[in-house]
């Protein structure tokens, strides 16, 4: 095992609120709870962008909430996935055109699997969810071949060979 | 003296439901000072909702302010349309109101108790009333058709009729949901791990509740008798239908936690009153007027007073509207409730407010 596949079994999730009504939020909530119960994928969430994996937004973006949503997205470490809930957080919905609103979340930030609905139900959302585990397997496959073409380190592109870099260590260490 | 350092809190955190910031000045793990800054979600509902969409769709509007109350949001607004329209809408239409109000309660306070468990650490307890609270969300999905969001009040009337097996099954499930929430109410008030973290925690007393103009459970908890259920007949009859006031002393966490299970109790007997003796009449009142003049409406959410008023000027758009949302009274008291608290206590004293924020920011 390696760390692909525990994030494969185990993907983090962040959840933030762009401005939206906190109908879906509350339905992520419920997903945590036993009923849905998210966790039985291996889903756990968390406060920290550091450690995520999946990175669920509802509302459509408020001006004054874009900034925080795109820190939140640049903290996050490759891969990661973006999960867009609601009818608000993918188009904008009731409130597009309201003059402190964006249309959605894909203006600022990319976004791979769209949960329709509003309020969006946590079938959908875990339906979604389970979506976005399938584009974050690729993503981390397309970043490991990336690096296993690249036999020698690039020094002076300030690159660095992950595949045997145990092994430069170790002699210095000793 | 000692040094003071200073602790945010927000706008993205775990125990944050919505984006709110708090600034805390620290001293020794006390906190001695709070700066609050709650409008990261202001969407301008308001002026949209006076040029964008005529007045019968402002209700559906308006629910989208508030995915927790968006019943009392949308309920607020139908009745100050018609008060503008200058109609009566059936007494069958007023009970089914208020049956989807107290619904809804039930799923608000159950959410707070949940979050403040699981704020205050306690895990499992969280999911124990996430798992009660379920009951809720089935029932209001079957009365409205959708989990949140029920579009239920429209301009004149309700949009949905109850069935009679709907109504049967309502009545079967509040009776098994009572053991349930006698369960819950035994551990909320009798937990000693609990109560360290809760009892004390973010106390306001009713001198500074009544100068801070707090409303809703949080004044109830410090000894304020305010609830507009008690003091309007007009538009709801909340006494015909067994409301009862619920006060606590002490103000703090603990006291809330108490207000919210024994309001439940309440809410549940009201359900049973209106299913049992509900009217038979048409369910909507029809009118071609356009809304015209003022006109003022309180209703009492889950978690205080909502206010609304609209101007009309005899056209399809309304001239005006504007909405006061519960949170929106309690943000003072709320900075200042923190004040001589620990830090460590802030998530479970911030859940215990029950803040809506998307409500107050519009």
């Amino acid at each position: 095992m390696n760390l692909a596949s525990y994030r494969k079994k185990s993907p983090w999730i962040l959840h933030y609120n762009a401005g939206g009504c906190n109908g879906c939020d509350i339905e992520i909530l419920a997903c945590l709870g036993p009923k849905y119960d998210i966790e039985r994928f291996g889903m756990i969430n968390t406060g920290n962008p550091k450690q995520s994996d999946i990175l669920l937004v509802t509302g459509p973006v408020t001006k004054r909430s874009r900034e925080r949503l795109v820190e939140i997205y640049a903290q996050m470490p490759e891969p990661k996935v973006v999960v867009s809930c609601g009818a608000c957080a993918c188009t904008g919905g009731v409130f597009r055109g309201m003059y402190n609103c964006e249309g959605g979340v894909d203006q600022y930030i990319p976004v791979d699997v769209y949960v329709c609905g509003c309020g969006t139900r946590p079938e959908q959302i875990i339906d979604g969810v389970v979506q976005a585990l399938g584009i974050l397997e690729q993503k981390t496959k397309a970043m490991e071949v990336s690096v296993r073409l690249q036999k020698e380190p690039l020094k002076e592109e300030g690159q660095i060979n992950r595949r045997n870099i145990a092994d430069q260590i170790k002699p210095a260490l000793s | 003296m000692g040094r003071q350092y200073e602790i945010p809190i927000g706008a993205q955190h775990i125990s944050l439901l919505e984006p709110l910031h708090f600034k805390f000045t620290t001293e020794n793990e006390k906190i001695v000072a709070t700066e609050a800054n709650v409008y990261y979600v202001h969407r301008g509902i308001e002026q949209a909702c006076c040029s964008k969409f005529k007045f019968r769709q402002v209700s559906f509007v308006v629910g989208r302010v508030c995915g927790l109350c968006s019943i009392s949001h949308t309920t607020a607004y139908s009745q100050v349309a018609e008060k503008l329209l200058k109609i009566e809408i059936p007494l069958r239409a007023k009970y089914l109101r208020m049956l989807v109000i107290e619904l809804d309660r039930i799923h608000s306070h159950l959410l707070c108790l949940s979050h403040v468990a699981e704020n205050s650490g306690f895990e499992a307890l969280f999911m124990k009333t996430m798992q009660y609270r379920e009951f809720s969300m089935e029932l209001l999905e079957a009365v409205c058709g959708n989990r949140i969001q029920y579009d239920f009040s429209i301009v004149g009337g309700v949009a949905r009729d109850l069935k009679p097996q709907v109504a049967q099954s309502i009545l079967e499930r509040l009776k098994k949901f009572i053991p349930q929430l006698d369960e819950l109410m035994d551990i909320y008030k009798n937990n000693w791990t609990l109560s360290l973290k809760n009892k004390g925690a973010g106390a306001i007393t009713k001198e500074d509740a009544m100068r801070l103009n707090v409303v809703g459970p949080f004044a109830r908890a410090a000894g304020l008798a305010i609830d507009v259920r008690n003091e309007t007949e007009d538009l709801l009859p909340w006494k015909q239908v067994g409301f009862e006031m619920i006060t606590e002393t002490s103000g703090d966490v603990y006291a809330r936690n108490m207000v919210r299970l024994r309001e439940l109790y309440v809410s549940i007997r009201i359900i049973e009153n209106i299913i049992n003796g509900l009217p038979e009449s048409a369910l909507i009142t029809e009118t071609k007027a356009f809304p015209d003049g003022e006109a003022t409406v309180r209703l009492e959410a889950p978690r205080g007073e909502l206010f609304y008023y609209a101007k009309g000027n005899k056209t399809q758009i309304l001239e005006r509207l504007k909405i006061k949302a519960p949170t929106f009274s309690n943000v003072a008291a709320m900075a200042e409730a923190f004040t001589g608290n620990e830090y460590g206590s802030a998530p479970a004293i911030i859940a215990s407010y029950d803040p809506c924020l998307s409500c107050t920011a519009r």
